[in-house]
């Protein structure tokens, strides 16, 4: 019984998914091809990461705005410890991890202990953590990233020759987002934190009666959305071999909005994995597809905002009558 | 009598105005002489109107436990339009005070109907106020740039630039509005019938729907009346930056829910107050303006505001814990 | 003890009225004081100007405040700009975001007395004392698709990357490059209107990917804005197509030096950004001391400079191009 109507949860979105890729492979063919699959894949991967983090987020009822500062400030730290400290892919990740945890562990402390709202709290440290990281840097680029760094960027897996003798494969990139995905599946379907964040997403007060302890998962939570970060953080370098403190700037709403798109509640309490993982590529789809159909400039960001807004709406419709159809079976 | 100071002074809205004498004095002692001058307090009454109409537009809005990021946009978007043809009817040689008036009703209708869109797919297709707007704000900005091609709209009417910066009795015009705005959004939000619902369906929409509010009805007209507060926001600026672009305010867009928030109106809904957020407004554009004229780092500026926010909030809790 | 510090905060509020009409003539020093605004700060094309800016004023023994809004808004600028006058300043040079919004602010600053100056994006020409411009708009735009049809030949599909729709230096030198082209080079063609790119290396490189696939027989890329020809380089790299795809653009030659090195960029050009800062700071002092620019005059670590007709636009001096030979022996 619960399987079946989870499944009818995402069954809206998906279908939306498929007509829309349908509708831009009979426009251009091209995009049902094994290169453009990867190519998506690949420009996507820090989108897919931190939306599964902002998706606990989510769940728990909160939001973060910070993300986009978080990434930048992690981005330039990763960059400066790979030129200064070493190139050593391992010391890399650990530092990244580290400062991008610590940073979530603050928010996770102010919302948590001191009971700020988490968007004005994120707000707060969004602004400080962008604003000191330009002024640190003054925006300028860090290049020179050490070549063994690079190398490993650009490493492919399962790699096969194309017709016209180019040679593509996976992007070595992937071995983060698999294990994150399965990390994050895992948390939230089979232990008792991922029950909590379901909890405390539903109704704060009786998850905390029912012994939940709200405060450290919350500042779990935020925590390990830092940490998801960090990795984002490592995997973005890798694929872009120089940091711009600039890159992330907005970077926040398209994570927020891929989430929200999937299904998950900014009210908390709703939202999975998978859902999570068809609205980022919803949103990939619809980037993707924009110039692959040829659509002009100047239209596309109508068409986006068009997108958007009527997917959710039959999203919404569908949820309704779903609803509706209950209550009247439980009337009967 | 005691007692009445003292709840005035330990209300959100007591400690927040002591923190604006704070912020106040410690900016004019920063820059003596250049802070405290004639010139730029008529010159920060001229900036305030724009961004405070704004963040009385978002504060509503999230009273009703929403919030609105298509706010900027829905303001250039009518800007765009109305401007086009205010400058169309210029250009014609048309009457300059005829002109300015139907740019402003077009304007006006503009923001209706971008604030009918969003009314309706919120209140009553029932989609999340977030990815609502968000999706609205992309919209709108697409366009307005399919609209201006990424031109700017000008060639106003002289007539038109006198409400951005004409006086009268010497207090600047765009004041004055903010004046009469301020006092208009009070007596809706706080001494009406439907400011109570508002009020009511940010604290529980299930509970105002029993208790006989048209939910639907009254959120539709919320963000309706928002966006015509928006669109005020948009004459003024349209007329102190003589022309109209998509882009302009694009800044305002998360300080305007900071300004609310920091106001102490609950981002959940149900709790705020006009007084608060004023105030708030205030305080940023002290700030802002005060460490310009000071010469501190544009990016440090920034991290004062972000730690204000979280400093107001934390003794906000603080205070509220020990009355409890 | 709350009325006590109410009663304090009153008491200091009313002291600071008493302290600043004290120190009234503290504002008026007889240094003087230039202001130079960037559309923003925080990317390196403005860093590198700032550097300029400020050397100037030590050469010369003033006071350059160089700041900007974060955000490339034209509102934001305004509020810095009345907040400037209200400091009292000497001159203001200002790089407008939107030239039209300018008008009125920069109309306030004349009546105020101070000197006004444009530079890197000219404003209002009726409103402004000066007016640096680092090169001729047309010629630059012109000079772009020279380079372009070098490199690609002058037949063939191209597309062009830019760094936002409403940039209006940057539709200036494309508007002048594409009327350019089609008288001059009738065989090219342009697959779709300039692709916005948000002033993102990673945008632009995903746009390019896209921008591949949707046109097969693309030959050239013109990048217009500084991270956008290094996102295109990068996307032309990684799918192996940098002999078939030419791509040029408008980039800063340190931070496009790995893309330069394996010519997946074949030419850069761009003018020196820190020599434009400190021209513009000299012609504004200059002004100030009543001097007006001459037609080749010869500023000192600038080179000769040209005036127009009108005796108040000045041109730097035509762009440097950047190619695998030569980007080493430059600094900025």
């Amino acid at each position: 019984m619960n399987i079946k109507s989870l499944k009818i949860k995402e069954l809206p979105i998906l279908l939306i998914l498929l007509l829309l890729s349908l509708i831009i492979t009979i426009a251009n063919p091209t995009f049902l091809t094994v290169e453009n699959f990867l190519d998506i894949l690949k420009s996507n991967l820090v989108l897919a990461m931190m939306a599964l983090g902002m998706l606990m987020v989510l769940l728990t009822g909160g939001i973060d705005v910070s993300v986009a500062s978080i990434i930048a400030a992690v981005t330039v730290i990763t960059g400066q410890s790979l030129i200064h400290f070493s190139s050593n892919i391992f010391v890399t990740i650990l530092v990244a991890c580290l400062s991008g945890t610590l940073m979530g562990l603050v928010n996770g402390l102010l919302i948590a202990k001191l009971k700020i709202p988490p968007i004005v709290a994120t707000l707060g440290t969004m602004s400080v953590i962008l604003g000191l990281v330009l002024y640190l840097t003054n925006g300028a680029w860090i290049t020179g990233i050490p070549d063994s760094f690079i190398e490993f960027g650009r490493i492919t897996l399962f790699s096969f020759e194309l017709v016209d003798g180019r040679t593509i494969g996976f992007p070595v990139q992937v071995l983060f987002l698999i294990p994150v995905i399965f990390l994050t599946w895992f948390i939230l379907k089979k232990t008792v934190i991922g029950r909590g964040i379901y909890a405390i997403g539903g109704n704060l007060e009786s998850a905390e009666r029912m012994g939940f302890k709200a405060d450290r998962i919350l500042i779990f939570v935020y925590s390990f959305e830092g940490f998801l970060i960090g990795l984002a953080a490592v995997v973005h370098t890798s694929i872009m071999r120089q940091v711009d403190p600039n890159a992330f700037l907005g970077f926040e709403m398209q994570v927020i909005a891929a989430v929200v798109l999937g299904g998950a509640s900014v009210l908390g309490g709703f939202g999975s994995v998978l859902g999570t993982v068809i609205g980022v590529s919803l949103f990939c789809v619809i980037n993707n597809g924009l110039i692959l159909m040829h659509i002009p400039v100047f239209w596309q960001k109508i068409v986006v905002g068009l997108i958007i807004i009527g997917s959710i709406s039959i999203d919404m419709i569908q949820k309704q009558r779903v609803e509706k159809n209950k209550i009247r079976v439980d009337v009967e | 009598m005691k007692s009445g100071v003292k709840k005035l002074i330990v209300s959100k809205e007591g400690i927040l105005f002591c923190i604006f004498l704070f912020v106040f004095f410690l900016m004019s002692l920063l820059s003596p002489g250049r802070f405290l001058s004639w010139y730029n307090l008529q010159s920060m009454a001229y900036q305030l109107p724009e961004f405070g109409i704004l963040a009385l537009s978002m504060m509503i809005v999230i009273v009703t436990g929403g919030i609105n990021l298509s706010l900027t946009y829905t303001a250039t978007l009518s800007m765009i339009v109305g401007g086009m043809v205010m400058a169309n009817i210029s250009a014609a040689g048309g009457n300059g005070i005829l002109a300015v008036l139907a740019g402003i009703v077009i304007m006006i209708g503009m923001a209706s109907l971008c604030g009918v869109f969003n009314g309706f797919v919120v209140a009553y297709i029932g989609v999340t106020p977030m990815l609502a707007t968000l999706g609205a704000m992309t919209l709108f900005e697409g366009i307005s740039l399919n609209i201006t091609k990424g031109g700017a709209i000008s060639g106003f009417p002289f007539e038109f630039l006198m409400i951005g910066s004409g006086t009268v009795l010497g207090i600047p015009i765009p004041m004055i509005l903010f004046i009469l705005i301020i006092v208009g959004t009070w007596l809706f939000l706080e001494r009406s019938k439907m400011g109570m619902s508002i009020y009511m369906i940010g604290c529980n929409p299930k509970v105002a729907l029993y208790s006989g509010v048209r939910v639907k009805r009254i959120i539709f007209q919320t963000y309706l009346i928002a966006s015509v507060l928006a669109a005020i926001a948009g004459v003024l600026m349209a007329s102190r930056y003589n022309s109209a672009k998509e882009s302009y305010g694009s800044s305002y867009l998360l300080q305007a829910v900071a300004a609310s928030v920091l106001g102490g109106t609950n981002i959940s809904g149900g709790e705020g107050k006009i007084a608060g957020t004023v105030i708030a407004v205030m305080i940023l554009q002290v700030i802002s303006s005060g460490l310009n004229i000071f010469g501190l780092n544009r990016y440090l500026t920034n991290v004062v505001m972000g730690g204000i926010l979280i400093v107001v909030l934390t003794i906000n809790f603080l205070t509220e814990k020990r009355s409890k | 003890m709350k009325r006590v510090l109410t009663v304090l905060l009153l008491m200091m509020f009313c002291l600071s009225f008493v302290v600043a009409n004290g120190s009234q003539e503290v504002a008026v020093s007889d240094e003087i004081t230039i202001v130079v605004m960037p559309k923003l700060v925080g990317i390196p094309y403005f860093n590198a100007s700032e550097t300029g800016a400020i050397q100037a004023g030590k050469d010369l023994g003033i006071n350059v405040i160089y700041t900007g809004p974060t955000t490339p808004d034209a509102a934001e600028q305004v509020r810095m700009l009345e907040d400037l006058i209200s400091k009292g300043v000497d001159a203001i040079c200002v790089a407008p975001n939107d030239a039209a919004a300018m008008t009125p602010v920069l109309m306030k600053a004349k009546k105020a007395g101070i000197a006004v100056l444009d530079w890197d994006t000219p404003a209002d020409a009726s409103v402004v004392d000066l007016s640096i411009h680092q090169i001729d708009d047309r010629e630059y735009g012109e000079h772009i698709w020279d380079l372009l049809v070098q490199e690609m030949g002058d037949t063939g599909d191209y597309a062009i990357v830019t760094g936002g729709l409403s940039a209006a230096n940057l539709n200036t030198w494309i508007d002048a490059g594409l009327a350019y082209a089609k008288k001059q080079y009738p065989g090219l063609n342009l697959v779709t209107g300039k692709v916005p790119t948000d002033e993102k290396q990673q945008v632009a490189y995903q746009k390019t990917l896209d921008l591949i696939k949707a046109y097969p027989n693309l030959k050239g890329v013109v990048g217009v804005s500084t991270p956008a020809p290094l996102g295109a380089a990068q996307a032309v790299q990684e799918k192996g197509m940098k002999d078939s795809i030419a791509v040029v653009g408008t980039s800063l030659p340190t931070d496009s030096g790995p893309y330069l090195a394996d010519e997946s960029l074949r030419v850069g050009t761009l003018w020196d950004p820190a020599k434009l800062g400190y021209l513009t700071v000299v012609m504004a002092y200059n002004f100030l001391n009543g001097e007006k620019p001459q037609d080749g005059q010869e500023i000192a670590n600038v080179g000769k400079i040209s005036v127009w007709a009108d005796g108040r636009t000045v041109i730097m001096g035509p762009p440097a191009d950047f190619t695998k030979e030569n980007y080493a022996s430059f600094s900025f």
